[in-house]
């Protein structure tokens, strides 16, 4: 054996199964989302399943959609952004996945037996609740470990890029941590008064975490364009004095009605134009371009449409209602999904196109959109009239029949994403970086 | 090879859908086979054994002379050098177990239980041996595994039918007398197609191995099967009402037309593997409160997927030489895998009443490191790598602090609990926002101190149905517990699913969650309730004069209707509930005096009291409000009640003058 052998050689294979388990998460999630809406029609057809009732496949339906599908195509970015996607590193990934959907499986097992904490989203119990922030760990300990080869490596990373990540990194070391402490009954976060659901203060905090994934989210994926981005310190500068304002606007249990909560919410609208800006300044793949700008129109609409939700008076309607089931699913089924297609996209390379399925595409957004529109509306309806959700009639009943229709379509197209990538035939590590030196070599 | 050769030609050239060729009457054999073990010899005969007085103490000799039976036709049939045609020993074996399901419609003495017993062992013995052994010659070698799945999943399905699950002894006696008389007919008309060896060398699983795997198999299902069959509770949440029966015969035929696929694409392994995945989980969750809703469904799937692979496998599966070998290997598997494994399964239950955890893992040791052993050497040292990290997130798991037994709980807290798991957040809140329309509906407002005091405060996120954090203070107990039984018995349109179950014998969820529900009240709420309801006055605006009528006895029936009948008398119900019915019955709507409305007042003033009453209830009696209601419709249901009552009055008025 040579010593070219002991050269990183990247292993997309490692990157196809995070997207294959993301995909099947998200299919399974999907699945389950149909069959509630089939109950919400027909309640006592829940009883051909005895105790597995509604609220049992709740958590079930929302955990597998954060910590499966959202989660997952996450964790293939990091793989390939700290390079561990690469030789060894990739083998140990891979476990990685593995034990990341051993513990959600056993997880939702858990939550169909009962296990919930009576916290949304954060129904860890019992087992699983140890073992799923351990898979964390095993995952940060494969992309640690990328990472301190990668100091040896014959292409070793900018004096820079090693620091970002060592930041990187120190940043994700408490997750584990922390996903296990907060289920705990004792702790919860500050409460909004007047709705009982979070404050504007932590909504912009929330929201901010998200930009800030949207502007590092492009340095594992593309390259940046050679010229200066402006833009780009427009957007750090605007981060930064967000934060401070979210700082000033404290922790504390702060109503929507305060001035200061809903105005400092409704800053995030700038991002509306930031973003796709900032964004401008990579090289984006031609066929990475219809997601990109789905996440961009998603984006647009999750940003606007969030802050007048949270406007007094909107808010006092809307709460509680399908209305909020709208922003949910446009924040995840919209916003997020498009992002994470994006992402996948990107990473797979010649293998992505596969999700470049025009139907699926027009399928999942085109229903999407619609759900949001008719749930807004549905929303509307209820906070004027509770009886509208709780004595349902033939209006209520057409909306959720047209929801479950909705349901089925993004069903098959996920299904349909599933099943094309799945269709791509395995490819050594050696084959693909044969691959990749062909295709330098075209382009010199 | 067998024994009897049938011309091809005229078999292929008549070859329509029922011709034999198609493999039919191997898919009727292997169904009447399973329908006889089933629901006559693990069940109809020990039932018949129940009816006839036998003690626990005498069944153990009866069924330990069925498994030695059993084993002893099982080792023995394959090795007999003589009368080896399988069509007669097909044949005899199904008159045999005709003979006796017949035996047992006769009183029969411990003695002679003994005897029938023994004769269904040596009988089925016989009969799965040689059927299995031979099945290419019924079955042919044209998609055989997915028939064979379609003959066992048509026998599951047949003996979960309500009415022969349900039948009496006698009757199940005379099904399974009638299964085999029909099954012989067809082993008798049938012939046996012509099959190579060659066509049938396609074993992939080693003997030793699949022995290993079934006997496992059989064990935990046996070992389950017993522990819900004597169990009220599990029996009750299993394989008891109509819908549990079509459910998991349903689930049967998913689950053998799965291995069917699975064994089809060469996934032998992942057959298994997923079998005992299946029956693994159902064993963990029948020793789990409240897991047996899950165990009821991955039972029946893990049951059919071995199921049909243990057919199969002796059938075509296994690694063997010639149809010698394949008869005596299919022979030692249901001797050891099959009745031997069954017994231990059996005494698992009877002497643990339970299956333990760790006989779960030893048995997936089994399934394990076969798997690893396959794997490249880097993915064993990652599989190896991720069970490490299991058995030390399990070992942490039992390190740290645990919650509070359940025996300190008090029922509230208990109850608290039900709500929790039964993730009732998920469609009620409670919460209600100060300043808003919740206030009336669903108030008083809790401080917000108070509501984070909670470990954790249960606000929920949506609403499909009300408000709860005053619900004690809004609905009875009576009530609470009729809601979470049926809650269309009393809210007709309510999407609310059924909590039955949580009701079922022996289970103290239901009680403690109406408890729970029942605490949640305040201080003030009596006092807010009576400002609200003295405060509420109709609007006019929301009233449609011009269809009143129409109107008023619609929603009448529909809201009102699950306990006033439209004559104004009270329905029953609720009298014969456990902990009483009604607190006060309520009195005639339309004829008596009623309760807290004073006479004499005009018939504008009556339609306002009683639109409060129907608004909000009575408090301290069961009349619920119907709070979320728009003001018009309650106002329609009131004038309507109102008018009606005058009617009626009025006419009983001139009637006695």
């Amino acid at each position: 054996m040579g010593w070219e052998a002991l050269l990183p050689v990247p292993d997309r294979g490692v990157l196809r199964a995070a997207a294959l388990h993301g995909l099947a998460w998200l299919l399974v999630a999907n699945l389950i989302g149909d069959w509630l809406a089939v109950l919400l029609l027909f309640p006592k057809a829940g009883e051909w399943l005895g105790p597995l009732s509604y609220g049992r496949w709740m958590p079930v339906h929302m955990n597998l959609q954060l910590y499966g599908w959202t989660a997952l195509p996450l964790v293939a970015w990091l793989l390939k952004l700290y390079r561990a996607d690469e030789s060894w590193t990739a083998e140990w990934g891979r476990a990685a996945l593995w034990l990341w959907s051993l513990a959600l499986g056993l997880g939702g097992v858990s939550w169909l037996a009962g296990g919930a904490s009576g916290k949304l989203f954060l129904d860890w119990t019992g087992y699983p609740r140890v073992l799923f922030p351990a898979a964390i760990v095993f995952l940060w300990c494969v992309v640690a470990l990328a990472y301190l080869r990668g100091w040896w490596s014959e292409r070793p990373d900018a004096g820079l890029v090693k620091a970002a990540k060592a930041v990187g990194l120190l940043l994700l070391l408490p997750v584990p941590v922390l996903l296990y402490l907060a289920p705990d009954t004792h702790i919860y976060p500050a409460v909004n008064p007047s709705t009982g659901g979070p404050t504007g203060a932590s909504q912009l905090e929330s929201s901010l975490i998200v930009v800030v994934m949207l502007l590092v989210l492009p340095y594992g994926l593309v390259k940046a364009k050679a010229c200066k981005n402006i833009w780009a310190w427009v957007c750090w500068g605007t981060v930064a004095a967000e934060g401070l304002l979210c700082a000033s606007l404290g922790r504390g249990d702060a109503s929507h009605h305060e001035p200061a909560q809903w105005m400092a919410l409704a800053t995030m609208v700038v991002w509306v134009v930031l973003i796709p800006q900032y964004w401008r300044g990579f090289e984006w793949p031609a066929y990475a371009w219809p997601w990109l700008k789905a996440s961009v129109a998603w984006w647009a609409l999750l940003v606007v449409l969030g802050s007048w939700l949270f406007l007094p008076g909107v808010l006092d309607r809307l709460k509680f209602t399908d209305g909020l089931v709208s922003h949910s699913l446009l924040a995840m089924a919209g916003f997020a999904t498009s992002l994470l297609l994006l992402v996948l996209v990107v990473l797979l390379e010649e293998d992505g196109e596969r999700l470049d399925s025009a139907w699926s595409f027009w399928l999942w957004n085109g229903a999407a959109l619609a759900y949001i529109l008719l749930f807004l509306a549905a929303g509307w309806i209820e906070g004027g009239n509770p009886a509208f959700t709780m004595t349902p009639g033939p209006l209520r009943n057409a909306f959720y029949w047209i929801r479950l229709a909705q349901g089925l379509a993004m069903t098959a197209a996920s299904g349909n994403w599933l099943v094309r990538l799945a269709r791509v035939p395995k490819r050594a590590p050696v084959e693909i970086a044969e691959m990749e030196d062909v295709a330098e070599g075209s382009l010199a | 090879m067998a024994n009897e050769r049938v011309d091809v030609t005229r078999i292929r050239s008549g070859r329509s859908a029922w011709s034999p060729a198609n493999g039919w009457p191997g898919v009727v054999l292997l169904a009447a086979t399973y329908v006889y073990f089933l629901i006559f010899a693990q069940f109809g005969f020990l039932k018949r054994l129940g009816e006839l007085g036998l003690e626990d103490a005498q069944l153990k000799p009866v069924m330990g002379a069925m498994a030695v039976g059993g084993i002893l036709m099982s080792l023995g049939a394959p090795r007999a050098r003589f009368w080896t045609c399988p069509k007669c020993r097909v044949q005899t074996g199904l008159l045999g177990c005709a003979v006796m399901a017949a035996m047992t419609l006769l009183t029969l003495t411990p003695m002679l239980a003994m005897a029938v017993a023994a004769g269904i062992g040596l009988s089925l013995g016989l009969l799965t041996v040689t059927l299995v052994a031979n099945l290419p010659h019924w079955i042919g070698t044209r998609r055989p595994l997915m028939k064979i799945a379609l003959g066992t999943g048509l026998g599951y399905a047949a003996c979960n039918v309500p009415w022969l699950f349900d039948a009496g002894a006698r009757g199940i006696a005379w099904v399974a007398l009638g299964v085999c008389l029909l099954a012989t007919a067809v082993a008798n008309r049938a012939p046996m197609l012509p099959v190579e060896d060659a066509a049938l060398e396609t074993g992939t699983v080693p003997f030793g191995l699949g022995l290993g795997w079934f006997t496992a198999l059989v064990w935990l299902d046996s070992a389950a099967f017993f522990i819900i069959q004597n169990s009220p509770e599990l029996k009750a949440g299993t394989w008891q009402g109509d819908m549990h029966l079509w459910r998991t015969g349903a689930l049967h035929l998913v689950g053998t037309l799965t291995a069917g696929l699975l064994l089809a694409r060469g996934r032998v392994r992942t057959c298994l593997g997923l079998a005992f995945g299946f029956l693994a989980g159902s064993c963990w969750l029948l020793g789990t409160p409240g897991g047996i809703a899950g165990a009821a469904l991955l039972y029946p799937v893990g049951v059919s997927l071995y199921s049909v692979a243990l057919v199969a496998c002796p059938a075509y599966l296994i690694m063997s030489r010639g149809w010698d070998e394949r008869g005596r290997r299919a022979g030692l598997l249901y001797a050891v895998a099959g009745w031997t494994g069954s017994a231990l399964g059996i005494g698992m239950g009877q002497n643990l009443h339970a299956v333990p955890m760790a006989f779960v893992a030893a048995a997936a040791v089994l399934f394990v490191v076969p798997w690893v052993w396959r794997l490249s050497p880097g993915g064993r040292r990652q599989a190896i790598a991720v069970a490490l990290v299991c058995a030390v997130a399990w070992g942490l798991q039992r390190q740290l602090p645990q919650a509070a037994p359940a025996s300190a709980e008090t029922t509230v807290e208990a109850g608290r609990r039900v709500y929790i798991a039964e993730g009732c957040i998920h469609c009620h809140s409670q919460y209600v926002r100060p300043g808003t329309r919740d206030v009336a509906m669903w108030g008083p407002v809790r401080p917000l101190a108070e509501v984070k005091a909670e470990e954790p405060p249960l606000i929920g996120n949506r609403r499909q149905g009300p408000d709860l954090s005053q619900v004690g203070s809004r609905r009875s107990v009576l009530w609470l517990r009729l809601h979470t039984m049926d809650p269309r018995a009393v809210s007709a349109r309510s999407i609310m699913p059924g909590y039955g179950y949580l009701w079922a014998r022996g289970d103290g969820r239901g009680e403690e969650l109406v408890a729970y529900l029942a605490s949640l009240t305040s201080a003030e709420a009596g006092e807010h309730y009576a400002a609200v309801t003295a405060a509420w006055k109709p609007s006019d605006e929301d009233f449609d004069v011009t269809r009143r009528d129409e109107d008023g006895e619609r929603l009448f029936t529909e809201h009102c209707g699950t306990c006033h009948l439209a004559g104004g008398q009270a329905r029953g119900m609720g009298r014969s509930m456990a902990g009483g019915g009604f607190k006060r019955m309520p009195p005639n709507l339309f004829g008596d005096a009623w309760f807290r409305i004073a006479p004499g007042l005009t018939e504008s003033q009556e339609r306002v009291a009683v639109g409060r009453v129907v608004k909000y209830g009575l408090p301290g009696t069961d009349m619920p409000g119907l709070e979320y209601l728009p003001d018009g419709e309650v106002e329609a249901i009131a004038d309507w009640v109102t008018r009606k009552r005058s009617e009626t009055l009025a006419g009983r008025a001139a009637a006695s003058r």
